[in-house]
Formats: structure tokens, sequence, C-alpha cells
């Protein structure tokens, strides 16, 4: 098959969970085949065991030769806001005033992380993203034996705000993407991040849920009518939106719903 | 409506980079600009070959006519400018003045002038060859004439005066 041409495998690895689906080429985007598992033992701190069952998974005939789309849960991505500077800057400069961002914000523990910079004009302000050291090559590592070929590999708050942009506001709105254990929140103004939080959660939902009507009516600056949009995997939303107010919560019909929710949402971002 | 626009982070490809579609459809417009070249270089060829043939063609067609009409103008104007440049009124009144003082012994027969040497060829009827050599000299007196000479003479044996048939050849003057 030409390389050009090939099938697509996408993948979400997490802390807590893995899940796949194959969709072959075509003009019109279709699941083949979709898995999801539980990683037993996993935690935000190591990757190892998901990583682990990822390969495992792979050797499954089912998921060779095609490219990898993976999609990596929040907790092993850093955000930032990178401000624009007076000074242009080349691609090398920009990296490492993202770099001297992220280590003033979360410390030295992510100094030898990998950093990738969005693609901004000058004088704008962008929004830079750090993954955990090591991530990326244990991943290609494990998608080599399945002569899988990593083409994306993106953080899921990202996916998620692509696949729901076209439903938010372009000015004063918070959208928070809820997953297992961990909550991202970007502010919009004028179309573009401009904040953003992150935050372990626990695993009460009601406590949570005061927690997100509490951080909304704490970021929210005086006068504003900042509205809240919630972007959660469906068992999460059944959950809590019973008993949320003033959030609006992100729901539509599932693209190939046989794949996990997270891989549903990359689809419809890369529709 | 305004959107907010799309976030673009990816560890595997910092940059954006072309789609599959997106590089297959470069090609093709890419092979599309060619052929339209490519067909637009032939059609240019093509129309200069066709300008060129045509151009032969007219060439062909014009050049004879031409060159044979403007030939035989060319000649025809020059050897009616030649025509036109004889003096005959002055050659005709002076032969006229020259059989006069002959007292009428000389008969003018024939005057031939060849435009092209300036030489007019006179021929005549004497009694005698004296009267031809007085002839001769008349006309070597000429301010019309110049180099009078006498080129035949030749008595008629038909005529029952047996007069003298002579040939006289003399350049003009311009």
């Amino acid at each position: 098959m030409s390389p050009l041409w090939r099938d697509e495998v996408a993948i979400y690895l997490a802390p807590r969970k893995v899940a796949l689906a194959r969709r072959p080429r075509g003009l019109k985007a279709r699941v083949s085949a979709a898995t999801e598992v539980v990683v037993a033992g996993g935690g935000t701190g190591d990757s190892g065991p998901a990583l682990a069952r990822l390969a495992e998974l792979l050797l499954e005939p089912t998921w060779a030769d095609a490219a990898a789309h993976v999609v990596i849960a929040d907790p092993w991505a850093r955000y930032c806001i990178v401000p624009a500077t007076a000074a242009a800057l080349d691609a090398e400069g920009r990296r490492a005033q993202a770099r001297y961002v992220l280590e003033d914000a979360y410390g030295e523990g992510v100094s030898g992380w990998n950093v990738v910079l969005e693609d901004a004009p000058p004088g704008r302000i962008s929004v830079a993203c750090a993954m955990a050291e090591g991530l990326e090559s244990a991943l290609i590592a494990a998608l080599k034996p399945a002569r899988l070929k990593l083409v994306s590999l993106q953080p899921q708050l990202v996916v998620a705000f692509n696949a729901w942009r076209r439903r938010l506001p372009r000015d004063d709105a918070w959208f928070i993407a809820l997953e297992d254990g961990w909550l991202s929140a970007v502010h919009l103004t004028d179309g573009a991040w401009d904040r953003i939080h992150a935050a372990r959660l626990s695993g009460e939902p009601r406590v949570e849920l005061e927690r997100l009507q509490a951080f909304g009516s704490l970021t929210r600056a005086a006068g504003s009518v900042a509205q809240m949009f919630v972007e959660a995997p469906p068992w999460m939303r059944e959950r809590a939106k019973r008993t949320g107010i003033g959030l609006e919560w992100l729901e539509a019909d599932e693209p190939g719903g046989a794949q996990a929710h997270e891989l549903a949402l990359q689809m419809r971002a890369n529709a | 409506m305004k959107v907010a626009r799309s976030i673009h982070l990816d560890f595997a490809v910092p940059v954006r980079r072309s789609t599959a579609a997106g590089l297959l459809l470069c090609l093709a417009g890419i092979a599309a600009a060619t052929v339209v070249g490519v067909e637009f270089r032939g059609a240019l060829a093509e129309r200069a070959r066709l300008d060129g043939a045509v151009e032969a063609l007219a060439d062909q067609r014009r050049a004879p006519v031409e060159t044979a009409g403007r030939a035989a103008a060319a000649t025809e104007f020059a050897k009616m400018s030649l025509e036109l440049a004889i003096p005959w009124t002055k050659l005709l009144t002076e032969l006229e003045a020259a059989s006069n003082d002959m007292a009428s012994q000389v008969s003018l027969l024939h005057v031939e002038p060849d435009a092209d040497k300036h030489v007019v060829r006179i021929t005549a009827e004497v009694r005698s060859l004296p009267d031809a050599l007085a002839y001769l000299e008349r006309l070597q007196r000429s301010p019309v004439l110049r180099y009078p000479m006498l080129e035949s003479h030749e008595r008629r044996k038909d005529d029952p005066e047996h007069a003298v048939r002579i040939k006289i050849a003399a350049e003009w003057r311009s």
C-alpha cells in the first residue's frame, strides 16, 4: 500500500486507559476495528504500564502496518501561554522562551520534557506544550514491531478543543476538558487561548462539580459573564450534568461510535 | 460567524506540513500546469510555423510577379527614357537643312536613331560619289552631329540613272 494512502490507527494513551481504533483510508471516515482497555496499576507519574499495555495490544495483526495518530492524556502534558516579544525570535529562540515560561510555571521538573510551540505570527501570544520526557521515544519503540509509523502525537486538550471550537464563543469563554482524574481549562479571548489551568481531580463527581463552579466564579473578572463549556467522556457527563449549574455540557452524536470518546473527538477535530 | 481558531500542537509534526491529499492536489496542480505549459508552447510553435508557412507562400506568390513586373517596367521605363531623350526635332531640322543646302541632289531615304549609342544612321541616294562626299562634309559642319562617317556606298545598277545609295553614321550631340 502506498505510504500516502495507508490506513490510520488512532491511539489514546492515558495513565489508566489505552484505546485503539483502525480507520481504513477512504473519502468517508469509518472505523473498522476498535478496542479500549484498562491499564492495571497505571498512574500519572509513570507512563510505563500504559506503554506496556499498548505494546501487548499491538501484537494483534489488526493494528499492524498503518499510520499512527496518537493522543496522549493531559496528565502527561503541561501547557503555558508564551507572551509575545518585541524582538523577532527564530524557532530556536521561541522554543527557549517557551521552555523558560514552562519552567517558571511548573518548576524544574519539566526541564527535560519535549516542548512544542504553536506556530503563531510575530507579536502574538502563542501556546506551548511540554510532554513527559522519554514518552515519545518509548512510544515509537512500542509502535515499531507493528510497523506503525508515528505521524501525529497530540495532547488531549488540543484534540478536544479543535473538536469543539466551532461550538464555542470567540470571546470570554472557558473551555474545560475533563478526563479521568484530570481537568484542563482554557480561556478564550478573540478566538485564541489566553489562559490555561490544569488540576488533578478526585474520584468524587459532586466535589469536582462544586470545584468547577468555584473555579468559574473565582476566575470570572468583574462584569464578566464568561460561559463555561465542559467536554467530558459520556460516563462522566451523565453522572455530573444533572447537578451542574451554570455549565454548558458539550454533546454530539459520536461519529464512529464504536471507538473511544477521545478518539471520536480526534476524528471530529480532523474532519 | 467567526469561530475560535484551531490550535496546532503536534510533537510528531512540530511544523505544520502538507497532508497527503494536499500533496496530491499540489502534484496534480503542477502536472496540470506543466501540461498546459507544454500545450501552450506547442501551440505557439505551431502558430510560428504556420505564420512562417503563410509568409513563405505569400512570398512565393508575390515575388515572381513583382520581380518580373518590376524588371519589365524598369526596362520599359529605361527604353522610353532613352527614346524620349532623342532630339528628333533638331535632327530632322538639321537633316532637312542639309538636303536643302545640297540643292536637292540628295534624297533622304531612311533615318534610324540608335538611342543606346547616341548614333543616327542615315540612308540616302545621290547622283554621284562627289555629291555623297559633299553631303558628308555638310553634315560634318552640323552643330547637332559629330563624327559623321560614310559607312558604305553602292551604285544602284537596277536604277536607270545609276544613283549611289550611301549610308552615313553620326553621333548626335546631347
